[in-house]
């Protein structure tokens, strides 16, 4: 009789269990079993040796905000090194019009396949982690608390991600190995009833590992709201102080709280159409149309979840190095949270070229274009910053001015779709794919990297090459709008979204777009060369005010708390200090 | 072994639970959900879960003692094993009744051994 696969994975789990047991049984003391009374944690001694265990143990069970800061965002590179690659393999089939790099790969089929991971991952894997990265860092130092309000579901949130990653990049590599279990090809908006009846495993398992990370993305909003609320400092970050980088991972919190619930949802109603018989989507049922309602309910407020937080950090950053405070910093709050409230009442104007009620079209047109406004506020604050500041043009300081120029682009021709009439012509075209991602890589990515570049000394106590981050931003400004533009072209001559392949009248511009993308790809690799070279070898700061804050007064929370850092640590000695940056920068 | 106090008690940033929360909850729903012969998965994964969770509360102080949290969890997962059991999943249903057994069996056992009758 054959070995059946249940007896394999019963030993496989019962194995698994022991390895587990017998780790923890090294780590816990089980004869001391008493109650530990109040919480374990809070009492920080300021002395990395007491708070953690040393070298891999330390990562595994470490429920400090800052190390998870690094964990979440080292996760989040990786995760856009796969959204890269797998969009580096599409621009290279489109450079022609046929069906030829991919053939011999899995022709079309992979392409899909490409198309919706390359969606999911930079979403979901690459912008949102990386924001959590910097929020776990620094929010908590910004309110002047000692750790997230739970530090413990802090550290669950962030396990969720890698398991439910593999979850949803399985289908990739168990073809591989001979397990047929295959790529969602769903897209990553998942419409229905394409997503319901597709065959395969594959597409279950990518669904499950989709609804495990919105778990763990709405277990962390909830330590965020709950971390600015509760754990403030009320005295030295009264509300009247609090930062707007703070304030926008608020906002975000508060948006993942009502707009992530829908989605797990729906994706379970989607799991048990497909597993269980249930007719939600189903002709019968709800039909195609209840996804689409479900799925932007949920998909707009996200671009906000998405977009809000960078827009903090751009307005954290700006007047950093352009030496004067944020132009109309309260309004740059009340843009934030007009956004915030906003974004949920114009989901269906990803959904005119359904049929919908012409009345209820006109009626989400107009607050789509409500919401230009205060994006607009938002942008003129940037630039009344800029205007007549002394501006020192840093990496940040680039990537920060690069995020306005790519905003605008990407906000204008946002206007124009969320017109009507405008939009029939353009619904599913590359003008849409252009659009977004001037906002999603251009607006979003050039913040995410404008913070890395800023709090690089913080996070690892070593310098960044200027030079190689000067290549990154050039190299990415320049390809990004050569490739975006180029897809907004497209979009003008008619060329439709989601295909492997295309009439030869659109090869030109496919080919300037390819380009574009290779030289942003060169941008990312010197990004994650200099990342990962720096932080092993990079230049030690020689002060806790690598920036010259002080002199603008802009000597923020998070700057006095590594100043304060670096003062104790040379109180303690050289040695330790030496030995403990070392450990850090190696991770 | 006495001596040495455990690493929850000796580091204060650090917790060898939530890792394991995460990875039993991923285990948990997809075992279960996929079932089949990805079941034994799921039931590994329930009682990762339900000893992690156990872990965790009494670490964080949110328990004393370890048979009411136990007791708790494994009802919790026994009762949506019943109710599996009710609408018709056999399989499901079992495998998440037994994991839930073993909890509140493993409950009995703890509250004996606090009370001195083990
Ligand atoms: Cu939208």
């Amino acid at each position: 009789m054959a070995v059946s696969p249940e007896l394999v994975f019963s030993v496989l789990m019962g194995l698994l269990l022991l390895v587990v047991a017998g780790w923890l049984t090294r780590l816990e003391d089980w004869q001391a079993y008493t109650p530990v009374g109040g919480g374990g944690y809070g009492e920080s001694t300021g002395h990395g040796h007491e708070e953690k265990p040393a070298g891999l143990t330390r990562w595994l069970t470490t429920v400090d905000h800052k190390d998870l800061g690094i964990l979440y965002s080292l996760f989040g590179i990786v995760a856009f090194a796969w959204g890269g690659i797998t969009a580096m393999l599409m621009r290279v089939e489109l450079t022609t019009p046929g069906m030829d790099f991919l053939a011999s790969f899995g022709g079309v089929g992979l392409y899909n396949a490409l198309l919706t991971t390359h969606g999911i991952t930079m979403l979901f894997l690459f912008a949102a982690p990386l924001i959590f990265g910097f929020a776990n860092y620094m929010v908590p130092l910004l309110v002047d608390a000692d750790d997230m309000a739970f530090p413990r579901i802090n550290a669950i949130a962030f396990w969720i991600l890698p398991f439910a990653t593999i979850l949803m990049w399985a289908g990739f590599f168990l073809p591989l190995v001979g397990i047929d279990i295959q790529a969602a090809k769903t897209s990553w908006t998942l419409y229905t009833p394409l997503s319901s009846t597709m065959q395969g495993t594959g597409v279950d398992v990518f669904l499950l590992g989709f609804h495990l990370s919105g778990f763990s993305t709405t277990m962390g909003a909830i330590n965020f709201i709950a971390t600015i609320v509760a754990e403030r400092d009320s005295v030295s970050v009264p509300w009247s102080k609090l930062d707007i980088f703070s304030w926008t991972i608020l906002t975000q919190g508060g948006l993942i709280l009502f707009a992530f619930p829908i989605l797990t949802a729906a994706v379970t109603m989607l799991l048990l159409d497909r597993n269980f018989g249930t007719m939600f989507f189903a002709g019968e049922g709800g039909g195609a149309m209840l996804w689409q309602h479900l799925f932007w309910f949920f998909g707009h407020p996200e671009v906000y979840i998405l977009v809000l937080p960078p827009m903090g950090l751009v307005s954290l950053i700006l007047p950093k190095f352009a030496g004067r405070k944020l132009f109309g910093f309260k309004f740059v709050v009340y843009s934030t949270l007009a956004i915030g409230i906003l974004s949920f009442g114009v989901w269906a104007h990803h959904m005119f070229t359904t049929g919908m009620n012409p009345r209820l079209t006109a009626s989400f047109m107009a607050i789509s274009l409500a919401i230009g406004i205060p994006s607009a506020v938002k942008v003129f604050n940037w630039i009344t910053t800029l205007w007549n500041g002394k501006l020192r043009m840093t990496a940040p300081m680039l990537f920060s001015v690069g995020f306005v120029q790519n905003f605008i682009i990407g906000g204008v021709t946002g206007v124009f779709l969320a017109a009507v009439p405008f939009d029939l012509v353009m619904q599913d075209t590359y003008y849409v794919v252009g659009h977004f991602h001037f906002i999603v890589f251009g607006a979003i990515g050039f913040a995410l990297f404008a913070a890395m570049y800023y709090w690089f000394p913080i996070m690892t106590g070593r310098m960044y090459d200027r030079r190689l981050a000067l290549w990154h931003f050039w190299l990415s400004i320049i390809g990004g709008n050569i490739t975006f533009i180029a897809m907004l072209i497209l979009g003008y001559g008619g060329m439709p979204r989601r295909y492997a392949t295309y009439l030869p009248q659109f090869m030109t511009w496919h080919a300037v777009a390819t380009v574009g993308a290779f030289i942003m790809t060169f941008g990312v690799v010197a990004f994650i060369w200099n990342i990962w070279q720096s932080a092993q070898y990079g230049k030690r700061v020689d002060s806790g005010d690598p920036w010259n804050l002080k002199q603008s007064d802009q000597f923020t929370n998070e700057w006095q708390w590594y100043e304060g850092k670096r003062q104790t640590m040379l109180a303690d000695g050289g040695e330790e200090d030496a030995d403990d940056a070392e450990s850090n920068a190696a991770d | 072994m006495e001596e040495q106090p455990g690493l929850s008690e000796q580091y204060t940033r650090a917790s060898p639970w939530p890792v394991f929360v995460a990875l039993g909850l991923v285990l948990t729903e997809f075992g279960v959900f996929l079932g089949n012969y990805l079941l034994p998965v799921g039931v590994g994964g329930v009682l990762l879960l339900e000893t992690s969770v156990v872990g965790i509360l009494r670490e964080s102080g949110y328990v004393d003692s370890l048979w009411p949290a136990s007791l708790g969890v494994g009802l919790l997962v026994g009762g949506v094993g019943v109710a599996l059991l009710t609408v018709g999943r056999f399989n499901r249903g079992v495998a998440l009744a037994g994991a839930g057994g073993i909890a509140v069996l493993a409950a009995v056992g703890f509250f004996c051994y606090e009370r001195g009758y083990l």
